[in-house]
């Protein structure tokens, strides 16, 4: 390991943004032919760090050496020929192009320099496809296909233009456990047979773990420190990030269910293509209860939530929430019923980008006599008030409430969706993926509010690709596999290794009769 | 809502946008053979040396402002309206109508019925690509540039036709309306009419809308992320419609206050694209309504003057056009100017960069994926 050479160094780096010093004097180096995992706090700094060694930031002061020569411009079409590719947080993908399309576009492959050359691009992916075993259709449409596969895509995207440092941004953030477990694998031979450099942030410490040669932390913008991944833990680490111990111990729970306030029955719903997605479904969630959904990505659980939110209209079946039938009802009347919705995307429906987290946080309660007089006139300073309360006990870090949520890091752009949706006060959360992005720290609150709500008699319908959290979090446990409830336990009553059968269907021949 | 900081550098860069604008008109006097200073004093003499020319200045000042508000609200909501001038000649024409008709009824009541008449009319006129809109995702843009046509058109075809006066004196536009319920003049000889309340109250309005009301709120964030408006319990199509209705109606009561403020019969040139230039301004100043109500009296100023400069030194008023749009572009560039703002200092690293890439040391690379 030692005698490695450098292949990157940052040195001095600091990074200033309006209100926020992202980055504070962070200098490490990277070696050729590692894997190096960045880990810290939702806007510990660790994107605008690789932004900039990707060239999309221009850092305020430092600067950073690739392959011994130092940066003097940044720009991404700098970086990519100094041989750095990057898969962002939040995928860069046109979703109506092709796969071949996607990876090639901007470095199209012409027919006599003029025209676009689709066989080319579909070549040169199937070439690429070969040469790593990273397997896609070249063919298929991006908007069809599966995050795991998008990420893919981006991968290769970097590879066409020749990055021999690849970054990847919290990519197993969106991918099941399967898909993370071919990640790595990817990643590891790409490391050993084509001796490249991997860097990879996550908030998922045993991830750090299982791939990481080296380990790096950082907190509020400054590099804590750096370490051979062999000499640390997944303690030592989240105390590094934290600054504290972290306790993932269980959280306190009391009271029995009470009546049933969430039923659905016999639920059909289609996907966007207009393929049918839930098959079916029934299930009951009562007062003082979690019921966890657990399924692989893609089998129907999105669009479950969404019907029953209103944010999709069913094609049959019933859905009746705190007794009324809400099955043709809108997410404003439903909502008036006492629902509150954690979206599984947070980046297209959990928050307007280009508005202040003020107004991100207040949405939905604006009329209430407390924000606005007569329902008409906005009290700015009440809400500027809830706005700064909510920001303080939600331990969001960023410039401040009155800038806009487009700016925050994800992990905290998931916090302005989850403080909003508790503080609701409905008897119903609906919730998908509510730490998706989140640091050790953050999860652990978001973990509580939520078992808060239902010690507090909440009904708490719960989806999320961690089957961890779904283990932590539930009384109740539904598998969900093709559109098809597939098994149904009470927490403790399943390992997670047996669950997995479940999820993908090998059970369900057997039990399909019963559901 | 941007953050501070930006909003600063867009002032900086909107100054520096105006300060080149200025510039090149002054340039393209001189390259014409005239003196700029003698140009632009006649500007300035033209849109403020008189009462007379003051006055027509406030009131172009407020038709712009009005006009700017209204494609504000409606590019809040997520909707472009092209339309406006559309429904300006809609609301003019009826409301002329209603003076023509009702002449028998009490002065104040026929201008109230007038302005009614322009609101409604206006607005329904915009209901029409926004349904289109909201129920079949027709572009708005679209159905209002056809709309626009449409309305002029047909208003052209009344007041030539059915409507048109059959004093032979006026042989084009309908007939005047009664002289006593056109608006006073507040200056004499000038185009400034009592109707400036009227655009005063409503500016205020649209800003208290805008600003500070749950409803501005709802419509903000209903064009800026649909679906996440839609998620949070709003009734976004609700939103979107009433946002361009309220776009319409401003623009109908324009069509009426230019009527009863100081034209005062209906003609087929009651309008003449007033309406785009009143979206220029709401484009350059960002939807802002504050931006809009200051923005609107620079235009206003200069639109007024450039017809003196015109008159008195023989510079087309073309320049004014020149100039307006030269702000314009320089706004379309403005994150362009304000990455420049950002980034002199590694322009000149770029520089250095550049002679290492002619040595050929620097590979060459397409760089589209600077997004
Ligand atoms: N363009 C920007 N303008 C203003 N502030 C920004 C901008 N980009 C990032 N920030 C701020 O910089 C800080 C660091 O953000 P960054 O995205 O690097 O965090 P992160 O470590 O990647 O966090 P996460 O784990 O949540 O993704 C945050 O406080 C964020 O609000
Ligand atoms: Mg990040």
């Amino acid at each position: 390991m030692e005698n490695k050479e450098t292949i990157i160094e940052f040195k001095n780096i600091s990074m200033q943004f309006p209100g926020v010093l992202a980055n504070d004097n962070v200098s490490f180096d990277i070696k050729k032919g590692e894997v190096f995992a960045l880990v810290g706090e939702n806007g510990a700094g660790k994107s605008t760090l690789m932004n900039i060694l990707y060239g999309i930031n221009t850092p305020t002061s430092g600067e950073v050496i690739i392959g011994g020569k130092k940066v003097e411009k940044y720009s991404p079409s700098e970086a990519i020929s100094r041989g750095i590719g990057m898969v962002h947080q939040h995928f860069m993908l046109v979703p109506s192009f092709t796969v071949a399309q996607n990876i090639c576009l901007s470095h199209e492959p012409r027919k006599s320099k003029i025209f676009y050359d689709l066989k080319g691009a579909e070549a040169a992916t199937e070439k690429l496809v070969q040469e790593y075993g990273l397997v896609v259709d070249p063919k298929a449409k991006v908007e069809s296909i599966s995050v795991g596969l998008q990420q893919r895509v981006e991968i290769l995207k970097t590879l066409y233009r020749g990055a021999d440092v690849l970054i990847l941004d919290e990519p197993t953030a969106v991918l099941t456990p399967q898909e993370t477990e071919e990640l790595f694998n990817v990643i590891r031979r790409i490391v050993k047979e084509k001796d490249m450099t991997v860097i990879i942030i996550t908030h998922k410490l045993y991830e750090v773990m299982a791939i990481s040669d080296r380990v790096g932390v950082m907190r509020q913008g400054k590099l804590v420190g750096v370490n051979e991944t062999k000499d640390v833990n997944e303690k030592i680490l989240a105390s590094m990030m934290v600054g504290r111990e972290v306790l993932l111990d269980e959280i306190e729970r009391f009271g029995e269910p009470g009546e049933t306030k969430i039923e659905v029955e016999d639920l059909v719903v289609t996907d966007n293509r207009g393929i049918i997605a839930c098959n079916g479904i029934n299930l009951k969630v009562r007062e003082g209860e979690i019921l966890g959904i657990a399924a692989i990505e893609g089998n129907g659980q999105s669009e479950l939530l969404e019907a029953i939110t209103g944010m999709r209209k069913p094609v049959s079946g019933t859905i009746f929430l705190n007794n009324h039938d809400t099955t043709d009802m809108d997410p404003g009347q439903i909502r008036e019923l006492g629902l509150s919705h954690i979206p599984e995307d947070r980046m297209t429906t959990g928050v307007s980008l280009q508005s202040d987290i003020t107004t991100n946080l207040v949405i939905g309660k604006e009329r209430t006599p407390h924000f606005s007089k007569w329902g008409i006139a906005l009290k700015k300073s009440t809400i500027h008030r809830y706005a700064e309360d909510l920001f303080q006990r939600f331990d969001m870090r960023g410039a401040g409430v009155d800038t806009v949520v487009g700016s925050l890091s994800g992990g905290n752009m998931q916090k302005v969706v989850v403080a909003r949706e508790l503080s609701f006060d409905a008897p119903i959360l609906i919730v998908a993926q509510p730490t998706r992005g989140v640091d050790v720290g953050a999860m652990e609150f978001i973990h509580k509010c939520i078992v808060d709500k239902r010690n507090d008699g909440g009904a708490v319908l719960l989806v999320s690709a961690d089957l961890d959290e779904v283990f932590r979090l539930s009384d109740r446990i539904i598998t969900i596999y093709e559109g098809k409830v597939t098994g149904e336990f009470k927490a403790g009553e399943i390992s997670k290794m047996d669950i997995s059968y479940y999820m993908t269907g090998d059970r369900s021949n057997e039990e399909g009769g019963t559901n | 809502m941007k953050t501070l900081q930006n909003n600063k550098k867009y002032i900086i860069s909107l100054i520096i946008s105006i300060a080149i604008a200025l510039l090149i008109g002054a340039i393209l006097m001189a390259v014409s053979g005239f003196s700029p200073i003698e140009g632009y004093g006649a500007m300035i003499d033209g849109a403020i040396g008189s009462p007379r020319l003051l006055g027509n200045t406030i009131e172009k000042s407020m038709e712009l402002c009005l006009l700017g508000l209204a494609t504000a609200i409606g590019a809040k909501g997520g909707l472009f309206n092209v339309g406006g001038e559309g429904q300006l000649f809609v609301g003019a024409l009826f409301s002329t109508m209603i003076g023509l008709w009702l002449s028998d009824l009490p002065t104040f009541l026929v201008i109230i019925i007038a302005v009614i008449v322009s609101i409604v009319t206006g607005g329904i006129y915009a209901l029409i690509p926004a349904l289109l809109k909201t129920k079949l995702n027709v572009d708005e843009v679209i159905t209002t540039i056809m709309l626009n046509t449409v309305a002029i058109k047909v208003c052209t075809y009344f007041v030539n036709g059915p409507w048109n006066s059959p004093l032979k004196s006026i042989s084009q536009g309908t007939d005047y309306i009664d002289k006593s319920i056109v608006f006073s003049k507040i200056i004499q000889g000038s185009n400034l009419s009592t109707s400036f309340f009227i655009g005063t109250v409503v500016t205020v309005f649209m800003w208290f809308l805008m600003k500070k009301t749950t409803v501005g709120l709802e419509i903000n964030v209903t064009g800026e992320n649909k679906r996440f408006s839609f998620f949070s319990g709003l009734k976004a199509n609700k939103l979107m419609v009433t946002s361009m209705i309220i776009s319409g109606a401003i623009c109908g009561l324009v069509g009426m206050m230019l009527i009863y403020g100081y034209q005062g019969h209906m003609t087929q040139s009651a309008s003449n694209e007033y309406y785009f230039d009143g979206m220029l301004v709401a484009m350059i100043m960002n939807y802002n309504p504050i931006g809009i109500i200051i923005m609107s009296f620079f235009f206003g100023f200069m639109a007024t003057g450039a017809t003196m400069m015109d008159m008195q030194v023989g510079i087309s008023v073309q320049l004014y056009d020149v100039i307006f749009s030269i702000i314009i572009f320089l706004m379309a560039a403005q994150t362009g100017i304000m990455v420049w703002l950002e980034n002199r200092k590694t322009q000149k690293k770029a520089k250095q960069l550049a002679e290492e890439k002619a040595k050929g040391l620097v590979e060459e690379t397409a760089g589209k994926e600077a997004e």
